[in-house]
């Protein structure tokens, strides 16, 4: 998995490097089991303060989508299918779905955005399957 | 004599061949060892110090070939011509050093960074899935280490009471030694000790942190784990030569044989070797993968830590090895305690070589 972070983002690095990982579970380039490196190696590669990508390794675990032990590192948990949808989730998509109307996007093509999206986290867990 | 003058001449020539070629095989993205944003790759000023700075390695070239042959035939001492390949590798890095400035200067002056965004890439299967190290690389080194111990120890009752540890420039022994385990043994543990040496460093390559460029990051990661392995079986098949030189020079003093093609015996394979990994390595040096791939980011100024534009000096970076800036390969992280330690270790096997062979 590639993490590429952008020095001068105003998302701060921490939040560049979960939402990545995020992306890479739903992708399928990161399966139940997959590991993570090592908080220190990974900091050390970005040139970062360790503290940085702790920040971002606690906040997937936070979130149930990896799990931390000393003895096996940071690896991605299973997924619940009957899981639901945490709340702080659906406030976030709230506000994004409420930028959207607030700039005049019809709500198709929201919609339509949405399903592209869903569909290409799917083809790509197929493809990485194949 | 004119095996030395030989040598002195090929050494000189493969110098100068790779001072002449290295522009054109490293990264487009740090020319003369000063990082740039892709798209200054072909900046006038980029080209400009590329032609000057062959103009100049190729007039100091003539100039050491012309001066070395005069002192030769003046003084007849062979040892000027190794003397005259340092000298040129002195003049080459001001030549470097010449161009380096210029770059950066235009670099710092147009802003060339101003406006882009920055950023950082990194693998992670680099370090969850690294290549693996290719240990069949190392087998042929550990037989010849191996075999050369044995063959020792069988001789060694035969071997003649006075061994040469020495030849001169001319191929003739200058140097003898009483038989002892210390002498007969000693370029067998010089084998020992540089392969261990050599095999450590080819998995610190293999380990060590991949420079990717952000704006090509799976290109890049595919070309960094290729040329990790790349790099450490050319250190592995590097090793295997010079046991190889070691052991025939080792079958030379054990059997006492005195002839004036002893230096060849050792310098042709570790030549050869050396000759084939960095023209292997050269060959997948420039091109660095991911055409037609653009986040948009561009690699990090990180000029800073790069003394003279050659040496890395990065006291908060963990990493030992990062890869060169001009050049080939890899070089230490010389604000890590651990590149003094390594350097010390070097220096402490070539005194225990020394000792043992000159020693007493």
């Amino acid at each position: 998995m590639i993490l590429n972070v952008d020095l001068a983002a105003e998302v701060p690095i921490y939040q560049q490097i979960r939402d990545q990982v995020v992306e890479a579970i739903a992708h399928g380039a990161l399966i139940e089991g997959s590991t993570l490196p090592p908080t220190r190696t990974l900091a050390a590669d970005f040139g970062i303060n360790f503290h940085t990508v702790n920040k971002a390794y606690d906040l997937l675990r936070q979130e149930g989508l990896i799990r931390l032990s000393r003895k096996t590192g940071a690896v991605v948990t299973a997924r619940a299918a009957d899981q639901l949808l945490p709340s702080d989730w659906t406030a976030r998509a709230r506000t994004l779905l409420a930028e959207a109307v607030a700039r005049g996007i019809p709500a198709d093509h929201v919609l339509q955005t949405c399903r592209t999206l869903l569909d290409s986290f799917s083809a790509a867990q197929q493809e990485d399957k194949r | 004599m004119t095996i030395s003058i030989i040598l002195g001449f090929v050494l000189l020539g493969l110098v100068l061949l790779l001072a002449l070629v290295l522009p054109s095989v490293t990264s487009g993205t740090v020319p003369f060892g000063v990082r740039i944003p892709a798209e200054y790759s072909t900046h006038p000023v980029v080209a400009e110090q590329a032609r000057r700075y062959r103009r100049r390695v190729l007039v100091c070239g003539g100039v050491i070939a012309v001066v070395g042959v005069g002192s030769l035939a003046l003084t007849r001492q062979p040892l000027l011509l190794p003397l005259s390949v340092l000298v040129l590798v002195g003049l080459w890095y001001g030549c470097f050093f010449l161009a380096h400035q210029e770059i950066r200067a235009a670099k710092v002056d147009g802003g060339w960074f101003e406006g882009l965004h920055q950023g950082v890439a990194v693998d992670t299967e680099l370090r969850t899935n690294p290549p693996r190290f290719p240990w069949r690389w190392l087998a042929p080194a550990v037989v010849i280490c191996a075999g050369t111990a044995v063959i020792g120890i069988l001789m060694y009752p035969s071997m003649p009471q006075t061994l040469v540890v020495h030849y001169a420039g001319n191929g003739t022994a200058d140097r003898l030694e009483a038989k002892s385990v210390g002498s007969a043994f000693s370029l067998v543990f010089l084998q020992l000790g540089l392969t261990a040496l050599l095999a450590g460093l080819a998995a610190a390559i293999i380990h060590s942190r991949a420079d990717l460029d952000p704006a090509r990051p799976q290109g890049s990661a595919r070309w960094a784990r290729h040329y990790m392995a790349l790099g450490a079986k050319a250190l592995l098949g590097l090793v295997a030569m010079i046991d190889l030189g070691l052991m025939a020079s080792s079958l030379l003093m054990w059997t006492g044989t005195v002839t004036r093609w002893a230096p060849l015996v050792i310098v042709v394979p570790v030549l050869a070797s050396v000759v084939a990994a960095v023209t292997v390595l050269a060959r997948n040096n420039a091109d660095r993968g991911g055409d037609g791939e653009d986040t948009g980011l561009t690699h990090r100024d990180d000029d800073k830590f790069w003394r003279a534009g050659l040496i890395y000096i990065n006291r908060e970076d963990l990493a030992l090895l990062v890869p060169r800036r001009f050049g080939i390969g890899w070089t230490l992280n010389f604000g890590d305690p651990r590149a003094a330690m390594l350097l010390a270790g070097v220096v402490a096997l070539i005194v225990l070589v020394l000792t043992l062979r000159f020693g007493g």
